[in-house]
C-alpha cells in the first residue's frame, strides 16, 4: 500500500517488515538497553515482542531502496548529532525530531529532552555559540524519522567547556555515539573519553564532507536550490545569485577553505583525491587582520575588509610597467606583488586599517583562487565548487573567486558556491551514524 | 653639438639595452641595418655630465658623442672598427628595472689599446672610472663585488664584468624630470626573454671558474647542510622561478622555447612589504635579520595543533603549517609572540608557498629541475634551505632546488646581450 519496506537479513532469509511497524517495535526496545544487541538476538526480540509476522519477499530490490533502509535495524538512540572539529570553529549540526508520538515522549529519558529543549528554543549558547537558524533544514526524513536539522557553531577554544558540559548534563547515561570529524576528533577523543566518559566515533574529515555535500544538495534547501553561482560577478550593479544543478556532479575539484586549504578533485561518490593543499587560508586572513589591524572577530574583519582599498598596499602591474604586461596578458589592473607597496615608509602612512583588511583578504583569495585554477587546469575539471567557512558573510571572496576562475581561464573555469558552506564535514558525521552496525 | 647626424649610423653610441621599464618613452624606428635610429634631436648638456649620475644612471641610453659630429672624416678609427664589427660603443650596459630594485651590469674593457684609451671621450673614461673604482654609489647604489666575473670575452672585447645593484626605485619615479639625463632612450626588452638568455649564458661561462649553479645537500640539517654545486649541462627541460617583487614561473624547453606557466603575486615584495607592517623593520636585510632569530611556530597553527598528531590519512606530519598565522587569532598568543616570530612566520609563510606553486607546475610539466632566482633569495639561506627541503620532502626526492649565485641578475644580462646581439 505505498509503504516503503526494509530489509533486514537473517542468515538466509530476507525479511520484510513494514517500516512503520518496525520503527514502532525498535523505538519500544531500544530504551531497554540489553535488547540492543547484537543484530541475531535482537530479531528474534522483535519477533517476540511485536509479534510483527515476517513475510518472505526477494523481489524487491535491495540497491533500489531508499539509502536509509538498511539502517533500520541499525538504529541509533537519541540524540543525533554529527560533528566537526576544525582548527578554529567547531561545526554541530542536531537533528530535531518532529515525529515524537506520546508514548514515546513519555518513555524519553529526562537529559534527552532537556537537550532537545536547550537546543532547539535558543539560538546562542554560552558566549560564544551560535545556531544558524537562516540555515535550518525543515521536514527532512532521515533514517525513517522526520524532523528538523539545525546548525551550530562556536569556536574550537571552548571545546573543553564543551566536553565539560557533556559530563555535566550525563551525556553519557544517554549511550548515544557521538560521530566527529575533523582534526579535533583525534586531539579531544581522550579528553572526551576521560571526562565526559563519551567514545567518540572518528571519522575522516574528507570522506564526511564530500557525503555532506552530496546529501544536502540531494535534498535540497527547504525547497530552494543549496547550489549557486554569481553571474557577471565584477559588475556590482548586475552581478547575481543564480542557482545551479549539481545533479551531475562529477568530476568536480572541491575546495574546501577553513583555517587552512585542501583541494580534492572527486570523479564519483566514493573516488576523490586529495589533490593539494595551502596553509594560506582563512586562519591567514583572520591572524593578520588581528595583528595588522587590531580586530577581533571575523566578523570585524570583513566589514574593515568591505571599506577598503586594497591598490594603495599592492604593487600592481601598471605601478612596475606603466601600463599591461600585454606580453603575458597581464593588465595593468593586475596584483604584481601584494603589499609590495608596504615596503615605502611614505606609502605605510598613507593608508587606512580598512585599506589592510581589504587587501589580506584579496590576497589570501586570489592565492587560493589561483591555486585552484591551476589544479582544475591540470585534473581538467572545469567545475570548482568552494566550501568552508572562510566563505560564511563573504561575499567580496566569493564574488573576487567567481570573477578570478572566470577570467583567468577565458571562461572554462565555473566558480560554484553552497549554501551551507562549513557545515557539510558535520552533516557527513551525521550520517556516518546511520550506516555504523551495532558490532561498531 | 651634433649637427650632421642625419641618417648616420655610426652616430649612435654606447647604447644600453634596458627591460622592464617603467618610464618609456617611443623607441626610434629601426634603420635599414636594424639599428635603432634616434629622431633629430638636441642634446641637453649631456657632454659634460658624468652618464653615471647618483641614480640618474638607470636611464642613461643612447647618448650623444659630443663634440665630435661635424662629418664623416672626423670618426675616429675605434669606431670605425667598431661599427665593421658591428659592435655597438662603449659603454656597454645592461638594465634591469624591477618593482623593487634596479639591476645594472657594465662590462668593463680590459683590452683598451693606448690608442683607444686617447680617443676615449672624457665622459666615457669618468663612467668607468666612477663605476669600478666605488663599490657604492650615491645613497643607495651598490656593487655586488663578490659577482664579479672576471676576464670575460664578449663580442671580441676582454673584460671585467662587474655587476651593480642600485636600491631604491623610487628615485627613478620620475627621470622625465631629471636634468641630467636629457634626451634618453631606452630599448626595450621583455623582463622574461632577457631572463632566459641571461641565466643560460652565465651558466656557460661559468663563474670565474667555479661553477655557477649549485644546490643544499641536508638542507633540513644546520649542521651538515652543505651547498654543493650542480652541472646544468642539461638545462632542458628546466622550470625556472623567479622570484622578485612578485613570482612568475616558466618552463624553459630549449634555448628559444619557453613559457610563462603562472605567476604569484606573493613575492619578495610580500614578505618586505608584511614585515615592514609587522615589525617596523625598513630595510630588507634588518627583515632578514629578525627572521633568523625568530620561531614561526608559535605563529602559525600546525597540523598538530588541530589533529593533536600526524594526519596520517593525507601524510601530513604534525610539524607541517596547516594555516599561516592561524593561532594570530587568539589574542593570548598575539601577546606571546615577539617580532622576530612574526618575521619568521612571514619568510616562512611565503617561501613555503612559492615553493608549493613551484612544485605543482613542476608536476604538471613533468619537469624535475627547478632553479629559484631572483633577489628575494639574495642572502636568504633560510628560504633557500627551506624551498631545497620543501620540495625535496613533498615530492619525495623525485624534485631537485637549484640555485644560482647571481640570482638577480640575469635579466640586465640578458638585456645586455640583446645590446650586442649575442645569441
Amino acid at each position: 500500500m505505498g509503504t516503503t519496506f526494509c530489509w533486514l537479513g537473517r542468515r538466509s532469509h530476507i525479511l520484510c517488515w513494514r517500516q512503520k511497524d518496525v520503527a514502532k517495535a525498535w523505538r519500544l526496545i531500544s530504551w531497554r538497553r540489553e535488547w540492543r544487541h547484537p543484530r541475531k538476538m535482537l530479531l528474534n526480540q522483535l519477533e517476540a515482542v511485536a509479534a510483527i509476522p515476517a513475510r518472505y519477499d526477494d523481489n524487491v530490490d535491495l540497491r533500489g531502496g531508499r539509502a536509509d533502509a538498511q539502517s533500520w535495524m541499525n538504529f541509533r538512540a537519541f540524540p543525533w548529532f554529527g560533528m566537526d572539529i576544525g582548527g578554529t570553529l567547531v561545526k554541530l549540526v542536531y537533528f530535531e525530531p518532529k515525529d515524537i508520538t506520546a508514548e514515546e515522549e513519555q518513555e524519553e529519558v529526562e537529559n534527552l529532552k532537556s537537550i532537545r529543549k536547550y537546543l532547539t528554543s535558543n539560538t546562542a549558547y554560552g558566549k560564544t555559540g551560535i545556531r544558524d537558524v537562516h540555515l535550518e533544514l525543515k521536514n527532512l526524513t532521515m533514517c525513517g524519522r522526520k524532523g528538523n536539522l539545525h546548525f551550530i557553531r562556536f569556536p574550537s577554544c571552548a571545546m573543553h567547556r564543551f566536553i565539560q558540559m557533556g559530563s555535566e548534563k550525563n551525556f553519557s547515561s544517554l549511550h548515544t555515539t557521538l560521530c566527529a570529524t575533523g582534526g579535533g576528533a583525534f586531539k579531544f577523543e581522550e579528553d572526551f573519553r576521560m571526562i565526559a566518559d563519551l567514545q567518540l566515533h572518528k571519522l575522516d574529515e574528507l570522506d564526511c564532507l564530500i557525503q555532506g555535500l552530496l546529501y544536502v544538495d540531494s535534498v535540497g534547501f527547504n525547497g530552494k536550490p543549496e547550489c549557486y553561482y554569481f553571474e557577471n560577478p565584477t559588475n556590482p550593479e548586475l552581478c547575481q545569485k543564480k542557482p545551479y544543478c549539481l545533479d551531475n556532479p562529477y568530476p568536480m575539484l572541491l575546495v574546501n577553505m577553513g583555517s587552512g586549504v585542501s583541494i580534492l578533485a572527486v570523479y564519483s561518490k566514493d573516488n576523490y583525491k586529495r589533490v593539494t593543499g595551502t596553509s594560506l587560508g582563512g586562519g591567514t586572513f583572520l591572524g593578520l587582520c588581528c595583528l595588522l589591524t587590531g580586530c577581533e572577530t571575523f566578523e570585524e574583519a570583513l566589514e574593515m575588509a568591505a571599506k577598503g582599498d586594497s591598490t594603495n598596499v599592492d604593487k600592481l602591474v601598471k605601478d612596475i610597467y606603466g601600463g599591461d604586461y600585454e606580453r603575458f596578458g597581464l593588465q595593468g589592473s593586475a596584483v604584481a606583488s601584494s603589499f609590495g607597496n608596504m615596503m615605502s615608509k611614505e606609502k605605510r602612512d598613507s593608508i587606512s586599517k580598512e585599506d589592510l583588511a581589504r587587501a589580506t583578504l584579496v590576497t589570501i583569495t586570489n592565492n587560493i583562487g589561483s591555486i585552484a585554477r591551476m589544479c582544475a587546469l591540470n585534473e581538467n575539471i572545469d567545475r570548482v565548487v568552494f566550501v568552508g567557512n572562510f566563505l560564511r558573510i563573504n561575499m567580496v571572496s566569493m564574488k573576487l573567486l567567481a570573477y578570478a576562475m572566470d577570467f583567468w581561464s577565458k571562461g572554462q573555469l565555473k566558480a560554484l558556491f553552497l549554501e551551507h558552506e562549513g557545515y557539510f564535514g558535520a552533516v557527513g558525521a551525521l550520517l556516518e551514524l546511520f550506516k555504523m552496525t551495532d558490532d561498531q | 653639438m651634433g649637427t650632421g647626424r642625419l641618417g648616420a649610423p655610426m652616430e649612435h653610441h654606447g647604447r644600453a639595452a634596458a627591460t622592464s621599464d617603467s618610464s618609456a618613452r617611443e623607441p626610434a624606428p629601426r634603420g635599414p641595418d636594424g639599428r635603432r635610429r634616434e629622431p633629430l634631436r638636441r642634446r641637453a648638456s649631456s657632454a659634460s655630465a658624468p652618464a653615471v649620475g647618483a641614480s640618474a644612471l638607470a636611464d642613461s641610453v643612447r647618448r650623444e658623442r659630443p663634440g665630435s659630429y661635424s662629418g664623416a672624416t672626423s670618426v675616429s678609427r675605434q669606431r670605425v672598427e667598431s661599427l665593421r664589427k658591428k659592435r655597438p660603443l662603449f659603454p656597454w650596459f645592461g638594465l634591469d628595472i624591477g618593482g623593487t630594485l634596479v639591476k645594472l651590469v657594465y662590462f668593463e674593457p680590459k683590452d683598451i689599446t693606448a690608442e683607444e684609451e686617447e680617443e676615449e671621450v672624457e665622459s666615457l673614461k669618468s663612467i668607468r672610472k666612477y663605476l669600478t673604482s666605488n663599490v657604492a654609489y650615491g645613497s643607495t647604489g651598490i656593487r655586488d663585488v663578490h659577482l664579479e666575473l672576471k676576464d670575460l670575452t664578449l663580442c671580441g672585447r676582454k673584460a671585467l664584468n662587474g655587476v651593480f645593484r642600485k636600491a631604491d626605485v623610487r628615485v627613478l619615479a620620475a627621470p622625465a624630470t631629471c636634468p641630467q639625463i636629457g634626451d634618453l632612450q631606452l630599448c626595450k626588452l621583455d623582463e622574461l626573454d632577457c631572463l632566459v638568455k641571461g641565466i643560460l649564458y652565465i651558466d656557460s661561462v661559468g663563474f670565474n671558474g667555479r661553477s655557477q649553479c649549485y644546490y643544499f645537500e641536508n638542507p633540513a640539517d644546520s649542521e651538515k647542510c652543505q651547498k654543493l654545486p650542480f652541472d646544468l649541462k642539461n638545462p632542458y627541460p628546466l622550470l625556472l622561478v623567479n622570484i622578485g617583487s612578485g613570482v612568475s614561473i616558466l618552463a624553459v624547453y630549449s634555448k628559444d622555447n619557453y613559457k610563462r606557466v603562472t605567476g604569484t603575486s606573493l613575492g619578495g615584495g610580500t614578505f618586505f612589504g608584511l614585515c615592514c607592517l609587522l615589525t617596523g623593520c625598513t630595510t630588507f636585510e634588518e627583515a632578514l635579520e629578525m627572521a633568523s632569530r625568530g620561531d614561526s611556530t608559535k605563529v602559525d597553527k600546525l597540523v598538530r595543533d588541530i589533529y593533536g598528531g600526524d594526519y596520517e590519512r593525507f601524510g601530513l606530519p604534525g610539524w607541517a603549517v596547516a594555516s599561516s598565522f592561524g593561532n594570530m587569532m587568539s589574542k593570548e598568543k598575539r601577546e606571546a609572540v615577539s617580532k622576530e616570530d612574526l618575521a619568521r612566520a612571514t619568510l616562512i609563510t611565503i617561501t613555503n608557498n612559492i615553493g608549493s606553486i613551484a612544485r605543482m607546475c613542476a608536476l604538471n610539466e613533468n619537469i624535475n629541475q627547478v632553479i629559484f632566482v631572483g633577489n628575494f633569495l639574495r642572502i636568504n639561506t633560510i628560504a633557500m634551505r627551506l624551498l631545497a627541503y620543501a620540495l625535496d620532502y613533498w615530492s619525495k626526492g623525485q624534485l631537485k632546488a637549484l640555485f644560482s649565485e647571481h640570482e638577480g641578475y640575469f635579466g640586465a644580462v640578458g638585456a645586455l646581450l640583446e645590446l650586442l646581439k649575442i645569441p
